[in-house]
């Protein structure tokens, strides 16, 4: 405040001198009630008094020109004053100012100014004091007291600093302006050492001595005065209102550790098109508590209607192209089916069934492990609408992942040659295959490779056979085709099975795919040049035998000297020594063969007079193997004997497949047209212990066992696999194959 | 893209399914088969429930994270699969 007093005193030294009058301005003095100065007083300067400042002058009885010169520049510099610039009201005398000024010579106290100009480097060399206050005087009558808006304009004038205008080096001259003490209020209380303590002790004492002589002295009177208050002026002062934002975050363990370690995925796929307000500002109150961001989220729920804004519509976009939520849509559907579906499949893998306790199921069966006869409860079925009326022709277990299935549908009903159709349809999703592919032909068979997991042999009616990889989800992920092969089959492929023959120089097993087809041949192929090329292991040469004729076989000649083929239906490969293998014929005739040989048979078996649909040895004991044929007929055989050693037929259907139980030696089940039949020679050999019939107009094509619980799976005509589960077989813990052993040694004894 | 739809429909289509709703990131339903009152109500119920599991399961190990919920309970379940950009919801009366 040391400057202020300067002016003061120069200010009166104006007013006491003439006041010169100008054209657009009044210099005059004004006079201020009260008037409060703190250091963050921001008082408008009035720009277009500053712009006129050359025409204020003061001028004394001399005509000397006394105008005081500002202390400061006029910096542009408007930076803090734009904030809360406010104007003083003064509760200003206009008119009176004037002449009352004149008057009493009261000095006009100058409105402080805080010219921030230092705060900011100029090109300037010295910095000026920061305080500085410059006088400003306006006439009220002349001038509206209005906020300039150069203020404003000045605002954004700002020098850009650059880099070398920091590393100057700046001289700083700091200067004090006078001290003008304001108040001096000299101490009533002294120190005894001083020189004037005695004077001053001498005063008291004899103070002292009046105010004891007051009591009732004369000399003394008292008298009560009243004193004046002096009007009391209300000031109002505003100022900006502080906004106050609460900010808080809770960081839980994990938001550290994802901070850490992993990057933060940034959102820039999403487009920003359209943010409105509300929802910026919603995002920037979820940084804080869970209370606030659960009301903001729900008041957002009121103000944005879904799908309305193209926000959300891009969202939807992305969302439903995203890979993760094809994913997701999957792993639910299959939750809600596993809700559907968890008595079956709980069934299926022997799990105890869980009951619903708010919808108890008291009007099931609960059937106890002891009691009834053998029996087949149905599970489930699978099919879609896909293959409906397609009849399934095949299917096999995947070798690795034992809850995948793939099954080949052949032709509809009607027999239209359609074009053929795999799916691979995966236990925990009855409804909808997994993976859908689409055959040139209709499929004949199909067998999934045990060293590539996902391989996936296809052989058609075409007489192509096609390698399909089922790990992608690609539609058309077909590796090689035989079709360009110029060896290729010319018949339906019958059968096809991959085989693990031998050891490579690696050590592990080599595996070969082989077929059998129509016209006679048995193929073992390989891949070449993204090709499939075969090697003939065998022709099936039709042998004459003028005692079994084949019964509506029209194609064969008696007595012909040209070796006609005999179109081979199905093979299997003896489990313990993979080089031998049985050939079952159109004729009726089942051959053993050795790959090493393929021009003569080891063995041949006659007994059928009928094709032969299937053979099959038992996985569990050696050298017994199994046949089913057209004839209505199964027959048990060992392989030394060429006689067999048991016969079953039960109704006069032709029986289409059959298949040893994989863990139990004496079950077998075969399929004929009318019904699925389930048999245990332990029990009888001469009825089935289960049989199942089909639906009606339906009939049932092909079986399969599952490795490891007790169920079937029967492929029938109209594109339906159903699960039957195998309840009560009365079968012991072992895998009963002494007792095939002995049954077999006492029938052919 | 229609592998998605038809992959919808198909649970749509679902035995005892009463609704689907897929929500984003921030919480507002894009798709819903219900009514929209509902669909609000269980958006903004569900994005705190799987915000607190989530917050749970990473709590206990920050390397593990929610892969799904599933609530039961006795009218219906409600069977939730998060992920940072959506939520797909799912209802179901399983005994329908």
């Amino acid at each position: 405040m040391s400057s202020a007093s300067v002016l003061c005193r120069k200010g009166k030294g104006v007013t006491s001198a003439q006041v010169t009058r100008r054209s657009n301005s009044m210099v005059s003095s004004v006079r201020v009630g009260r008037f409060s100065l703190d250091s963050r007083s921001k008082v408008l300067e009035k720009g277009h008094s500053r712009t006129r400042r050359q025409a204020d002058r003061v001028l004394d009885d001399d005509g000397n020109d006394v105008t005081p010169q500002p202390l400061s520049q006029a910096d542009p510099s408007g930076a803090y004053q734009a904030k809360g610039d406010r104007f003083f009201v003064e509760d200003i005398t206009g008119g009176s100012a004037s002449e009352q000024a004149a008057a009493t010579g009261s000095f006009t106290l100058p409105f402080s100014r805080s010219s921030f100009g230092s705060s900011r480097l100029s090109g300037l060399s010295t910095i000026e004091s920061i305080q500085k206050e410059i006088l400003y005087t306006f006439s009220k009558r002349d001038m509206p007291i209005s906020i300039p808006d150069e203020h404003k304009k000045r605002d954004t004038v700002e020098e850009e600093v650059t880099e070398e205008m920091l590393k100057e080096v700046i001289d700083v001259y700091i200067s004090e302006t006078d001290s003008v003490s304001l108040l001096d209020i000299p101490s009533t209380v002294m120190s005894v050492d001083t020189d004037e303590s005695e004077a001053i002790i001498e005063r008291n004492r004899q103070y002292a001595e009046v105010c004891r002589n007051r009591m009732g002295n004369d000399k003394y009177m008292e008298r009560s005065m009243q004193t004046l208050s002096g009007a009391a002026k209300d000031k109002h002062v505003q100022s900006d209102a502080v906004v106050m934002v609460n900010t808080a975050t809770s960081a839980s363990t994990w938001d550290i550790y994802d901070a850490l370690c992993s990057p933060v995925p940034q959102k820039t796929n999403y487009p920003e098109a359209v943010v409105d307000m509300s929802r910026s500002a919603e995002r920037s109150m979820s940084v804080g508590s869970t209370a606030s961001t659960a009301t903001a989220v729900s008041s957002l729920k009121e103000v944005d209607a879904f799908g309305s804004t193209s926000g959300a519509e891009s969202d939807l976009q992305l969302i439903m192209q995203s890979e993760t939520f094809q994913n997701c849509l999957l792993v639910m559907e299959k939750s809600i089916l596993g809700n559907t579906f968890q008595p079956d499949l709980a069934a299926y893998r022997q799990l105890p069934v869980l009951e619903d306790p708010d919808f108890p199921v008291g009007q099931r069966k609960e059937e106890t492990e002891s009691g009834g006869p053998p029996a087949l409860q149905r599970l489930w079925a699978f099919s879609c609408e896909l293959n409906r009326g397609r009849s399934v022709r095949s299917m096999a277990w995947n070798k690795k992942n034992t809850d995948l299935l793939a099954v080949g549908y052949g032709e509809n009903d009607s027999g239209d040659l359609t074009p053929g159709l795999v799916c691979c349809w995966s236990l925990k999703n009855p409804t909808w295959p997994e993976r859908v592919l689409h055959c040139d032909s209709a499929v004949t068979s199909l067998d999934f490779s045990a060293n590539n997991p996902s391989r996936l042999a296809v052989g058609m009616l075409n007489g192509n056979i096609a390698i399909y990889d089922v790990q992608g989800r690609e539609q058309n992920s077909h590796v090689v085709s035989s079709s360009e092969c110029l060896k290729k089959h010319l018949g339906p492929v019958w059968q096809l099975r991959y085989n693990q023959q031998g050891l490579s120089f690696a050590g592990e097993k080599v595996e070969e795919l082989f077929s059998v087809s129509a016209e006679g041949r048995i193929s073992r192929w390989f891949e070449f040049n993204t090709g499939l090329d075969c090697t003939d292991v065998m022709k099936l040469k039709r042998i004459h035998n003028t005692k079994k004729k084949a019964r509506g076989n029209n194609t064969e000649k008696t007595g012909s000297v040209l070796t006609a083929m005999t179109p081979g239906l199905c093979f299997d490969f003896y489990p313990t020594d993979p080089s031998v293998y049985l050939v079952g014929t159109q004729e009726g005739l089942i051959h053993s063969c050795s790959s090493s040989n393929n021009q003569h048979f080891l063995d041949t078996f006659r007994k059928h007079f009928c094709a032969v649909n299937c053979v099959a040895w038992c996985p569990l004991s050696p050298d017994v193997f199994l046949s089913c044929s057209s004839d209505w007929t199964i027959q048990l055989w060992k392989l030394d004997q060429l006689n067999p050693v048991l016969g079953f037929t039960s109704i006069q259907r032709a029986v289409c497949d059959i298949k040893w139980s994989p863990k139990w030696a004496t079950i077998f089940g075969a399929v004929n047209e009318g019904q699925l039949e389930i048999w245990d020679l332990n029990s009888s050999f001469l009825d089935p212990v289960a049989v199942q019939p089909a639906a009606p107009g339906v009939t049932m094509k092909s079986l399969l066992f599952t490795s490891r619980a007790d169920c079937v799976l029967v492929g029938d005509s109209d594109g339906q696999v159903t699960v039957y589960q195998l309840k009560n077989l009365r079968v012991g813990e072992s895998s009963q194959v002494d007792i095939l052993q002995d049954l077999c040694s006492e029938a052919s004894s | 893209m229609a592998e998605v739809e038809e992959t919808l429909k198909r649970i749509q289509s679902q035995k005892g399914v009463q609704g689907i709703i897929i929500v984003n990131s921030e919480g507002i339903p894009v798709k819903t088969t219900l009514d929209n009152s509902s669909t609000v109500h269980y958006a903004g119920l569900i994005h705190q429930l799987v915000m607190k599991a989530r917050s749970t399961v990473r709590d206990i190990d920050p390397q593990n994270d929610l892969t799904f919920l599933r609530v039961r309970s006795k009218k219906n379940e409600i069977m939730i699969a998060p992920d940072k950009d959506y939520f797909l919801i799912v209802i179901q009366n399983p005994s329908d």
